[in-house]
């Protein structure tokens, strides 16, 4: 199928039809601060100034708080009350190469050994439609982890900006479903063709932030116990684990019970490796020291999932360098790692 | 031993979800030591009281509805399992509450999970146990399934210790050990009081005095991290290699299937490819996370 494109003006017609099936999520301001947000049925002005958003789209998989189950108590038997799963189909729309990616990464923790129904029944009910990321941010590094900022691996449907409008190129079945009824599409021409593979080479050519990924996992199992090196990069962390919260690839969480007189429910929570109550124990804590944290923290994503998974868990969005309150940079600590292999 | 698949497992999910326990019945409490507590329960569900199973080594979640989910293992042995005992040391907000419930009271319960000790490796060979304080409670499970199955191996030794005599858990375990002539029973204080007539010595010590020989021999070691600590270099004097050389772990844990993500010993995951794990698996990386 040869690819579409779609005039900008006419996106909008686009989100209302796909609105009548999914519930649409696109970049929107809350508090000036760029997130997704379920469209509210008109506004588009996310076209001019969208970049990344500052929270991750794995919130829409992994909320930052949901309710596993409730509970009652009578007479001191209890009763389990499970949610009923969650059906509603959601479409994310303009989803980065990078947080496309990311889902995909998170995908193999939450299938592996036992499935997590719940992120998994949003994971099933979603479609994915990527941007083509003209714009990208100097701490961007996504090209240094095979990936690209007009990666279409990991999306159903990807969009690449060539000026009046979007060329279309539908990766899935999904995607070829989303856009198989859509007036509103014209077909791409070779010109068009030609117009996105310039912006997508641009976009590349502006990622200059760059890691050496080759045999990673290896220099840092070789680096893993030299203290001076890890007490050096974690110097200036002030563990406030706003980079693991931001990670798209972080997923770690708490489990915790709330319960008002009779009545309660389990709950989970985001959580962070960069907290010492992370991993501490009543008698003691395998990582007392800020060191240690941010050792789990730079091993868990280019060492550890590399062993478990087979791919690094990074994929280069930069957040963790752009939001980081005091500049801690995870580039400047793997590029400078003590053991060269 | 090597990471064993978990999937393959049998599973006793409430309704497919590994987030949802199970509704258990506690039946009976033993006080051990000081805080501890074996807490006896059973499954309301009839049904599942007929088909639970587990293999020794393995663990589960206990939570006090409103208060919280712990991990524990289950230290009853697959081999007497009519109900199952899990030991409470009383150190944390979720054990507090445990405690603080009463025979017929409610927990939840989610497990098993986790790996467990490797029979196939361990058939045929002499077991040396090694155990300090609490951690006696994952040994007595695989301990009672050796003497139940007796002739399937050759010496049993079990060196037990504890700080004090007050701190000795499952003592009647411990004098029905000490009386069973096919079993060698050390058991070791760190300091005795008046009373206390046995040995004195901490466990790695008390290990490389009795010095069990090596060959076809697994040892079988838990206890505090200290403890772990200091016994892998005194078995491998005696010559113990890293591949015969056992422990279980407990690290912090939340999901107890590997998602949560704090229960790791480099990539390793306690609760999904442990508790259980040979010395060769972990070294790497004990040294500075264990």
């Amino acid at each position: 199928m040869a690819n579409k494109k779609i005039d900008k003006k006419n996106i909008s017609k686009l989100l209302k039809k796909w609105s009548q099936e999914f519930s649409v999520f696109v970049p929107s301001l809350e508090n000036n601060e760029a997130i997704m947000a379920e469209w509210d049925g008109k506004d588009i002005s996310f076209l001019d100034w969208y970049r990344n958003t500052v929270k991750p789209p794995k919130a829409n998989f992994l909320p930052l708080m949901e309710k596993l189950f409730s509970f009652k108590k009578r007479k001191g038997n209890y009763q389990i009350e499970v949610p009923p799963a969650d059906k509603s189909k959601q479409l994310i729309f303009g989803i980065r190469p990078c947080d496309a990616r990311a889902l995909t990464i998170l995908d193999m923790t939450f299938t592996d050994a036992y499935e997590d129904p719940y992120y998994l029944a949003r994971r099933r009910n979603t479609v994915l439609v990527g941007m083509t990321c003209t714009d990208p941010y100097d701490s961007c590094f996504c090209t240094s982890l095979e990936g690209s900022p007009s990666d279409a691996a990991n999306v159903d449907l990807m969009l690449t900006d060539i000026g009046d409008s979007f060329l279309m190129e539908a990766v899935t079945d999904k995607g070829k479903k989303l856009i198989a009824s859509a007036s509103e599409l014209k077909d791409a021409t070779s010109a068009d063709e030609s117009k996105a593979t310039e912006v997508k080479d641009a976009a590349a050519s502006k990622i200059t932030r760059k890691i050496d990924a080759r045999d990673i996992d290896k220099k840092l199992l070789a680096s893993f116990d030299d203290k001076d090196y890890w007490e050096k990069v974690a110097a200036k962390c002030i563990s406030c684990g706003i980079c693991t919260f931001l990670c798209p690839t972080c997923y770690c969480f708490d489990i915790n019970d709330e319960m008002v007189k009779n009545q309660g429910a389990r709950f989970r929570n985001w959580d962070s490796c960069a907290f010492p109550v992370y991993t501490k124990m009543p008698m003691e804590n395998p990582r007392e020291e800020k060191w240690h944290r941010i050792r789990q923290k730079v091993c868990h994503k280019y060492e550890f999932y590399p062993m478990n998974f087979g791919v690094i868990a990074c994929t280069g969005c930069g957040r963790c360098i752009r939001l980081c309150p005091v500049n801690w940079d995870i580039t400047q600590a793997l590029n400078s790692l003590p053991v060269k292999v | 031993m090597t990471v064993t698949d978990i999937s393959q497992r049998k599973r006793f999910l409430a309704e497919d979800n590994i987030y949802l326990p199970h509704i258990v019945v506690i039946e009976k409490i033993i006080d051990e030591s000081p805080g501890v507590g074996t807490f006896h329960f059973n499954f309301k569900d009839e049904k599942l009281r007929k088909e639970f199973s587990f293999e020794a080594g393995q663990f589960a979640e206990l939570s006090v509805f409103g208060v919280g989910e712990a991990t524990f293992c289950i230290t009853s042995s697959p081999t007497r399992s009519d109900h199952l005992e899990c030991a409470v040391n009383r150190v944390g907000a979720v054990t507090n509450a445990l405690h603080r419930l009463g025979v017929g009271a409610e927990m939840g319960f989610r497990g098993p999970f986790g790996n467990s000790f490797p029979l196939e490796l361990m058939e045929g060979k002499n077991l040396v146990f090694v155990g300090g304080g609490i951690g006696l409670a994952p040994l007595r499970s695989l301990i009672w399934y050796a003497i139940d199955n007796r002739d399937k191996y050759k010496n049993i030794d079990i060196i037990y210790g504890a700080r004090s005599p007050a701190d000795l858990s499952f003592k009647y375990d411990l004098e029905s050990w000490g009386k069973d002539k096919t079993v060698n029973m050390v058991t070791t204080v760190d300091k005795g009081d008046k009373s206390w007539k046995g040995r004195e010595g901490f466990v790695p010590t008390v290990l490389e005095q009795a010095a069990p020989s090596a060959k076809d021999a697994v040892a079988i070691v838990c206890g505090p991290p200290v403890m772990i600590r200091f016994t892998f270099p005194v078995l491998e004097k005696l010559g113990f290699t890293p591949e015969q050389m056992i422990t279980t772990l407990e690290k912090r844990m939340k999901c107890g299937v590997g998602k949560c993500g704090r229960c790791n010993i480099g990539n390793l995951y306690v609760c999904r490819d442990g508790p259980v794990f040979s010395y060769a698996q972990i070294k790497n990386f004990i040294s500075s996370e264990y």
